[in-house]
């Protein structure tokens, strides 16, 4: 491998690793709190990247039900996506309270919370697919603005080719991380959460609403998967409605990657994650899906807490 | 005047039942103990008036409202704080985080720095050790890092459950003197204890619970001098 071939693929894997990062915190975040997998968030990044581009493009195609409707709302795509991610959030807000508490207040088994939100994962998909239909929906390539699509250098003599999009979500993430990791370790609410994550009934004799600090976690959740979905939807365009299933399942090899429950460890596994997909020669770019859970599996018998998980002896 | 008021008070684990028919009030100003065997049901009643604990029958009124069926933040806000049995300090968060959870329900900044420096002049192993999570503290440590962040919320009403526990003699003696102080500056104090003795000389009231139902109660001073709770709890 060139210098060149190497830092295209650091750049490609950073990139997409960024957006694995903030989309398996979603999953992080829910199973800190309640311990629980939320198979719906899959379902979620989906939605968002639709939202976003209702939003920003809704021009439909010819199937569904708003077969050849144009929207043409024309929102700016910064605050298409923000609202697009908030919207995200609260189904997420909704998935809890349809899906997950009533299960909770009964004392059910987490198994059933489990299938529970696999059935608002189908329900959200067959949405989809009944407004708008199964086909791909692109963003227009000018979506960031007027900017240059990519951006050339040169190294020893070969071109390395950086797509500004790559560029512009990797930033986004990055803010998105820091503004994260600054809630949750100094702010109220922040501490709040970590408390309830720790110990519930410690957590309300403080005075803390688990309840709410449960809507809370759940919100921010949906936010990070719907702000994934629309990133990856800009970069790639969004390939139906099963778009989510294969991102929520690498989501889910992120965090068993990183250590379940570990923020850090999210971030880390996507990064790692990322790289490893980007570092797969161009022949066997289709098993790039599996080169995940390969890794993952590899690690797993070395570090069976994952990177940067806590080892169950300490938790115990 | 009553600040808690518990009548007829019946409690359940699944089919067992934990406390039955209990009545118990605790006026505003006072210091009331609540002593009993092991099992006797004095943690579980303070869990009820925490709202941790469904309440099967009877009711809870706290500062002239009923309580029964309040969410447990709910009563934290209304002035209810609670140091619970054993260690329950947020083991991964600093002992600073810990003390500004305490005081989550409050909103005035600068009161709530001021009793932070309070908290660590009590205490001061645990200004030491603030920046400490407070997972690695000793075992009296978190008991004294628990006692202080239930006061960080200024309750109206201050439950301590055996906060001697894993105590030694002397920190016992300190603790005793400042829940004498608290209530001195105003606090209302329901204090459970395996330490009778102490905790009955410290006190203006006790009542005695043996097998989830209040036995006896009066004055502490006048159940000290009573051969039957002399008998059973302060070792003849
Ligand atoms: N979570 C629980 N599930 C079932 N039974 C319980 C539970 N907690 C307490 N009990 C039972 O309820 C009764 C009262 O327990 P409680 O903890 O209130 O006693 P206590 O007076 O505080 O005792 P100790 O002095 O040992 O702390 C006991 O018989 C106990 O076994
Ligand atoms: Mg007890």
């Amino acid at each position: 491998m060139t210098t060149a071939q190497f830092l295209q693929n650091l750049l490609n894997g950073i990139s997409i690793g960024s957006v694995y990062a903030i989309f398996a915190l979603g999953y992080t975040l829910v199973f800190s709190i309640l311990g629980i997998i939320n198979f719906a968030h899959g379902a979620i990044f989906t939605l968002g990247a639709y939202f976003t581009y209702t939003l920003a493009v809704g021009q439909f195609g010819i199937n569904g039900l708003l077969s050849g409707l144009n929207l043409d709302l024309q929102v700016p795509f910064a605050l298409s996506l923000l609202i697009g991610a908030v919207l995200a959030g609260l189904v997420g807000v909704l998935l809890e309270r349809l899906a997950f508490k009533p299960l909770r207040t009964r004392g059910a088994d987490s198994l059933l919370a489990l299938v529970s939100s696999l059935g608002v994962a189908l329900v959200i998909v067959n949405a989809i697919q009944y407004l708008v239909g199964a086909e791909i929906y692109t963003f227009p390539s000018q979506v960031y603005g007027d900017i240059k699509p990519a951006i050339m250098f040169e190294i020893s003599g070969q071109p390395v080719v950086v797509r500004t999009v790559q560029v512009i979500i990797f930033a986004v993430c990055m803010v998105i991380l820091a503004l994260l990791g600054y809630v949750i370790s100094f702010t109220r609410i922040g501490k709040a959460l970590q408390a309830v994550a720790e110990n519930q009934t410690t957590a309300s004799l403080l005075g803390i609403s688990v309840d709410r600090i449960i809507l809370v976690t759940f919100f921010m959740s949906g936010f990070l998967g719907g702000l994934a979905g629309t990133l990856v939807g800009t970069s790639f365009g969004i390939a139906g409605p099963y778009f989510g299933v294969t991102y929520g399942l690498k989501g889910l090899a992120v965090i068993v990657l990183g250590g379940l429950g570990s923020i850090p460890g999210a971030v880390l596994g996507g990064i790692v994650i990322g790289l490893a997909e980007a570092f797969v020669p161009p022949d066997y770019s289709a098993y790039k899906e599996a080169v995940a859970f390969a890794f993952l599996f590899i690690v797993l018998l070395v570090r069976p807490q994952g990177l940067l998980g806590r080892s169950l002896i300490q938790k115990v | 005047m009553a600040l808690l008021e518990l009548k007829n008070l019946s409690i359940n684990y699944g089919a067992i039942q934990a406390v039955r028919c209990l009545d118990l009030e605790v006026n505003t100003g006072e210091v009331v103990t609540l002593i009993g065997a092991n099992g006797a049901g004095k943690s579980t009643t303070l869990r009820a008036v925490s709202r941790l604990l469904k309440v099967r029958e009877g009711s809870i009124h706290f500062d002239g409202r009923e309580i029964t069926r309040q969410a447990p933040d709910a009563v934290v806000r209304m002035g209810i704080a609670q140091s619970p049995e054993g260690r329950q300090v947020l083991a991964r968060q600093s002992v600073l985080d810990n003390l500004e959870l305490g005081a989550y329900v409050r909103k005035d900044r600068a009161g709530i720095k001021s009793d932070i420096a309070k908290m660590f002049q009590l205490f001061p192993r645990l200004e030491e050790r603030k920046q400490q999570s407070a997972g690695t503290l000793s075992g009296g440590e978190q008991q004294m890092l628990a006692i202080a962040r239930a006061m960080m919320s200024r309750p109206k009403l201050l439950m301590l459950d055996e906060p001697s526990l894993g105590l030694a003699p002397l920190i016992v003696l300190e603790i005793f003197s400042i829940i004498r102080n608290l209530n001195a500056e105003g606090t209302t104090i329901l204090l459970v204890e395996q330490n009778a003795k102490l905790a009955m000389q410290h006190s203006h009231r006790t009542y005695v619970l043996e097998a989830g139902q209040i036995t006896f109660s009066g004055l502490s001073h006048e159940l000290l001098l009573d051969e039957r709770v002399l008998q059973a709890y302060l070792g003849g």
